[in-house]
């Protein structure tokens, strides 16, 4: 089965394939997986370990390419060159992950600007205003070992939205968090995107997918419409 | 601080601490070993370029021996000869008698020189604490007064004078000497103490401020008889030409059989032949010390790399290109290396200061050509060492380094 939501594409995969691995020992991740995110949509994709939630989003994030199939990016397709991908990825695409990946010597005011100055981009004001909305207006200087688990998620969520990308990723966000965090996390994603930010939110957390506007279940490498 | 190498450099103090001596140790040996070897090989030839004097007159057989040469090698009547022959060219003619000593635990060069050309060979109206040295008499008439004193009735024809005795040389201030203010802080001499060398006793009369052409200065008929057997023969003539006599012309009027006119420069460039070879040995050992240096550097940028894979792959899934990841390797490479060449050019000035302090005799020369040299050294050896860093950095598989995490 296959993901038929197309009304508003932000992102459309289809037929995607993946592998990993050669001859005997190749595991072949996704298989034909077809996908479609509206502009604006608040996607879950669940699943178990291991069945390829994080290869997707990588291939959507435009980091590694298909081995079949394709990646249209606001009705464009994804460039085949390393350096298109990268240019798509640094000017419309955001990334959270389940350890943060912060960087440990820089503080949290500048884990943000660091992102913006890869991007190329000057701080417009955004990432203060999400500092503050988000509580971290107080530790921005602090560096990510000197913040809990839970201001650490969220500055890697100002840094994922700081440059305004049309679409956020985030792989397992709520993994690391105590269900406090989690749950604070999740209003977050909730509020930007009744603001308009399209989320694609892989997670095994039913909790965690309830939040989103839409769920969808992966399976032996194809995506399936999830059916509580 | 978002400047990321910078950062980095702060956060891993040791690290940095260690590849910045190490760069530094490098550096220094680069800067204070070139200025040790070239500074004391080059210091005689310094000192011989300040005489008052335009060309030198020794024996050819020694050509580019003139370095080395001491003993007897030209008769003084030969100087008197050009003088008396070349008086439209040549205003001054000074014998000088040179001789190996050793005092302070190290052999120098000594002249033994006339006190009325002292100044001529050291710019310098009188040693600037004690005296000149001062012999009492001529040599001629010293051997006349030990004739009267030791055969009060007539020299029998057979019999000789004793001319060595201790008591006499002293009495009559034949081993009376000046030494430079070098020499004098290696040995802690003061003027008027006495010192043995050469099988005799000297007495230190004055001490003068480093620069001229000798350490030790000693009366010149005294050197030759001592260390020549002979008071007619000396080492070289330092000649000194007429004002707006061409030099090259003088050189060439100068010619005689059996001695060699050439300009004092020669004596550098003799120098330079002689001893070059030392050189090649001493800047491979200074290209090793630096190549040392950056490996070390290499090795630590490498593990950096490898240490932060994963932050290499957050910067790259955030949009980092290849070009910026390169440059923030290499940025921490120059940031490296630049404080590592600061550290080192201190140090160097620390170790100048020390071989000064603590080793008068030794001569530390650092030149601005050496400072660039190890400037340019220095970011020589940050491009190349952090090139296969920055290189890995770039080929960092960020799914991979994001799917393990």
């Amino acid at each position: 089965m296959s993901d038929t939501n197309a009304a508003n594409p932000l992102v459309s995969a289809r037929g995607l394939c993946k592998g990993y691995g050669k001859g005997r020992a190749r595991v072949e991740v996704l298989r034909g997986l077809d996908l479609h995110v509206n502009k604006g949509e608040f996607l879950a994709v669940m699943g178990p370990s291991g069945c390829g939630k994080s290869t997707l989003l990588h291939v959507l994030g435009l980091m590694t390419a298909p081995d079949a199939g394709s990646v249209c990016f606001d009705g464009v397709a994804a460039p085949a060159r390393a350096g298109g991908r990268t240019a798509i990825r640094r000017d419309r695409i955001g990334f959270v992950f389940q350890r943060f990946n912060l960087i440990g010597v820089l503080s949290a005011r500048a884990n943000v600007a660091i992102s913006l100055r890869v991007r190329g981009r000057r701080d417009d004001g955004l990432a203060g205003e999400l500092f503050e909305r988000l509580g971290l207006s107080e530790v921005a200087a602090r560096k990510p070992g000197q913040l809990s688990i839970g201001e650490q998620q969220r500055v890697a969520v100002v840094r994922a939205l700081a440059h305004r990308p049309d679409l956020l990723l985030a792989d397992e966000p709520t993994g690391n968090l105590d269900s406090a965090n989690a749950t604070g996390l999740l209003d977050v994603f909730r509020e930007i995107n009744r603001q308009g930010q399209t989320i694609v939110m892989i997670t095994h957390s039913p909790e965690a997918a309830q939040a989103a506007g839409r769920i969808v279940c992966m399976r032996d490498g194809k995506l399936f419409d999830h059916n509580p | 601080m978002a400047y990321l190498p910078l950062a980095n450099i702060l956060h891993h103090k040791l690290r940095t601490a260690l590849s910045v001596l190490g760069i530094g140790i490098g550096i220094c040996m680069l800067v204070t070993l070139t200025g040790l070897t070239r500074g004391s090989l080059f210091d005689s030839a310094t000192r011989w370029e300040q005489i008052d004097a335009d060309l030198l007159i020794y024996p050819d057989v020694w050509d580019k021996d003139v370095v080395t040469m001491a003993g007897v090698g030209v008769e003084d009547k030969l100087g008197q000869n050009i003088l008396a022959r070349h008086g439209d060219l040549v205003e001054r003619v000074v014998p000088v008698f040179l001789w190996r000593l050793e005092m302070a635990g190290q052999v120098h060069l000594s002249a033994g020189v006339d006190a009325a050309d002292w100044s001529m060979l050291t710019r310098l109206e009188a040693p600037g604490d004690g005296r000149l040295f001062a012999p009492r008499a001529s040599w001629k008439q010293y051997k006349l007064d030990l004739e009267k004193r030791q055969f009060p009735a007539g020299r029998p024809e057979e019999a000789a004078i004793e001319t060595d005795r201790p008591g006499d040389l002293e009495e009559y201030g034949w081993t009376e000497m000046v030494i430079d203010s070098r020499l004098a802080r290696a040995g802690k001499y003061r003027v008027g103490q006495f010192v043995t060398t050469a099988n005799h006793r000297w007495k230190i009369v004055g001490i003068a401020p480093a620069g001229g052409m000798a350490r030790i200065y000693l009366p010149r008929q005294i050197a030759q008889h001592l260390f020549g057997n002979s008071e007619a023969l000396s080492t070289m003539f330092f000649v000194k030409l007429r004002p707006g006599v061409d030099a090259e012309t003088a050189r060439r009027a100068l010619a005689a059989p059996r001695v060699q006119v050439a300009p004092i420069s020669q004596y550098r460039s003799a120098l330079k032949e002689k001893w070059g070879v030392m050189f090649l040995y001493v800047d491979a050992v200074n290209a090793l010390a630096l190549l040392i240096a950056f490996l070390f550097i290499m090795i630590t940028l490498h593990t950096m790399v490898l240490e932060r894979t994963r932050e290499i792959a957050i910067l790259k899934a955030n949009g980092a290109g290849a070009f910026f990841l390169v440059r923030q390797v290499l940025a921490e490479s120059f940031l490296l290396t630049t404080s590592g060449t600061a550290v080192g050019l201190a140090l160097s000035a620390a170790a100048r200061w020390a071989i000064n302090t603590y080793r008068p005799l030794l001569t530390v020369t650092i030149e601005w050509q050496w400072i660039v040299t190890a400037a340019a050294a220095g970011a020589a050896g940050a491009l190349l060492s952090a090139m296969y860093p920055a290189w890995r950095a770039a080929r960092v598989d960020m799914t991979e380094a994001l799917t393990f995490e």
